[in-house]
């Protein structure tokens, strides 16, 4: 539990420092920021035994090919689920010039 | 022009597109090897192999190796050419993924460019030629390269067999305008293409109203035009779709889209493309996650000042594309929370030096 209120407020990341001096690849830096403590996981090495490591890289091989150059972004149907919530709805009411201020903005 | 070259080295086939354009751009060799080496079909795909020929028509004196299983391949940048040039695309990709690069480099041709292209319009994997047209144009125009852009979509082609047609105007410039966008506004109308073409013209006006019940609770200003093409124009598969798009009072777009798939209805086509929509705008910044990759390059190709824009965090294609420009340019960015104050925020400031790139391939008047 512990974890999952660490992952879903994460503190500030230094993007900076994530982009140009880690070697961690793109996937591996987007899903550790996103809320889903599931796909974090997923890219931690796994280091059981060395010996199955060509396995897993033909593994890995598979799924970019399922993902090719696209400019989409893939969809995220549980995220589009969530705009069923009337609360959802409401949550980004300020973004629009017929919302008035947001609950947190000062300004 | 003898100015020293470096070799960018990568492996694997994805960000083909990114590298090539940042390999013409910089005029450095670019070199990929291991393209699906493990894969029962290895190198190239059909649609890849089509991008290199489109880009040598678009450049003059670019010279491409392609290894004999086509698992690598060496490409010698050229200049950027422009002029007329017809290409037809395979139907294994949409015009999209060989419009994107070829706006990244347009700009900077040698005379204005004039590209016909030939073949799927609208697809789920890359940008429609309605999101090109209606959003990738505008943002070029932040940058100054403004007359004479244009996108005519001649003839609609949806999925499989296609049968589309645009014709993509580009004027060239001398240099990129440096870009300070860093105030993301307030949305303040959307607008939306329907397209239906040889299913019944209802389709779009479903989809219009089905986007209607999402979006009329937050403003009235929305406007969704039903698309028609008729006979001809309509391509040679039936297929219809939703582009949507949010504008802010600072001109900040954000974009979405949904396209038909078998055994779903137009209703739940235009929610999804409506719910895609309210998830960009909640991500906020000035510029739309599809297009966070062209604003960058730009930025980087800016004159030698500091340029800024605000953004939403960066996606998985834009972290590797901030780290292909530095390989190519030598330029890296500042990343940075936009909002100190507001720890809710999560958008951030890009800020880089422009290296000041001239167009020398532009033919002096």
């Amino acid at each position: 539990a512990k974890d999952f209120i660490s992952s879903s407020r994460p503190a500030r990341r230094d993007w900076t420092k994530l982009i140009y001096s880690s070697d961690l690849s793109p996937r591996a830096i987007i899903s550790s920021s996103s809320l889903d403590p599931q796909a974090a996981d997923d890219d931690t090495p796994d280091d059981d035994d060395d010996f199955f490591r060509p396995m897993k890289a033909g593994k890995s091989a598979e799924k970019d090919e399922e993902a090719p150059d696209m400019s989409k972004l893939a969809i995220d149907e549980e995220e589009l689920k969530g705009w069923d919530d009337e609360e959802m709805l409401d949550s980004i009411r300020h973004l629009f010039i017929t919302g008035g201020n947001a609950p947190g903005d000062t300004n | 022009m003898a100015i020293p070259t470096s070799l960018l080295h990568y492996s694997g086939h994805s960000h083909l597109r990114q590298r090539l354009v940042l390999s013409v751009l910089s005029g450095k060799p670019l070199k990929i090897d291991k393209i699906r080496p493990n894969d029962s079909n290895p190198g190239l795909r059909d649609y890849e192999v089509s991008l290199l020929r489109l880009l040598e028509k678009v450049t003059n004196g670019t010279v491409i190796e392609i290894s004999l299983t086509g698992t690598a391949i060496l490409v010698k940048p050229g200049i950027i050419a422009g002029g007329p040039v017809i290409h037809d695309c395979p139907l294994s990709r949409s015009m999209g993924y060989f419009l994107e690069p070829v706006i990244m480099l347009a700009p900077f041709s040698k005379k204005p460019l004039n590209l016909t292209l030939r073949g799927i319009t609208t697809d789920e994997k890359d940008l429609s030629v309605d999101l090109i047209r209606t959003v990738t144009l505008p943002h070029l125009e932040l940058f100054g390269v403004s007359d004479g852009l244009e996108l005519r979509i001649k003839k609609r082609g949806a999925q499989p067999l296609g049968g589309g047609e645009v014709q993509f105007l580009c004027p060239i410039v001398k240099q990129v305008k440096t870009l300070n966008f860093v105030e993301a506004g307030k949305i303040k109308r959307i607008r939306g293409i329907a397209h239906a073409v040889r299913v019944s013209p209802q389709f779009s006006n479903r989809m219009i109203e089905a986007c209607r019940s999402v979006v009329n609770r937050y403003i009235p200003d929305v406007y969704l035009y039903s698309d028609v093409y008729k006979g001809e124009d309509s391509g040679k598969s039936p297929g219809y779709a939703l582009s949507l798009l949010a504008e802010s009072t600072t001109s900040a777009l954000h974009c979405a889209e949904a396209v038909s798939r078998p055994g779903v209805a137009p209703e739940d086509v235009a929610l999804e493309a409506s719910r895609l929509l309210l998830s960009e705008i909640q991500r906020g910044g000035c510029v739309d996650r599809k297009h966070q990759p062209l604003i960058l390059l730009l930025m980087v190709l800016g004159s030698e000042d500091v340029g800024r824009c605000r953004m939403s965090s960066p996606t998985e294609r834009t972290v590797q594309f901030l780290r292909d420009v530095r390989d190519a340019f030598g330029t890296s960015f500042k990343i940075t929370p936009a909002d100190k104050t507001n720890s809710s925020s999560t958008d951030l400031l890009y800020s880089c030096y422009g290296t000041g790139y001239i167009n020398a391939n532009r033919t002096i008047a």
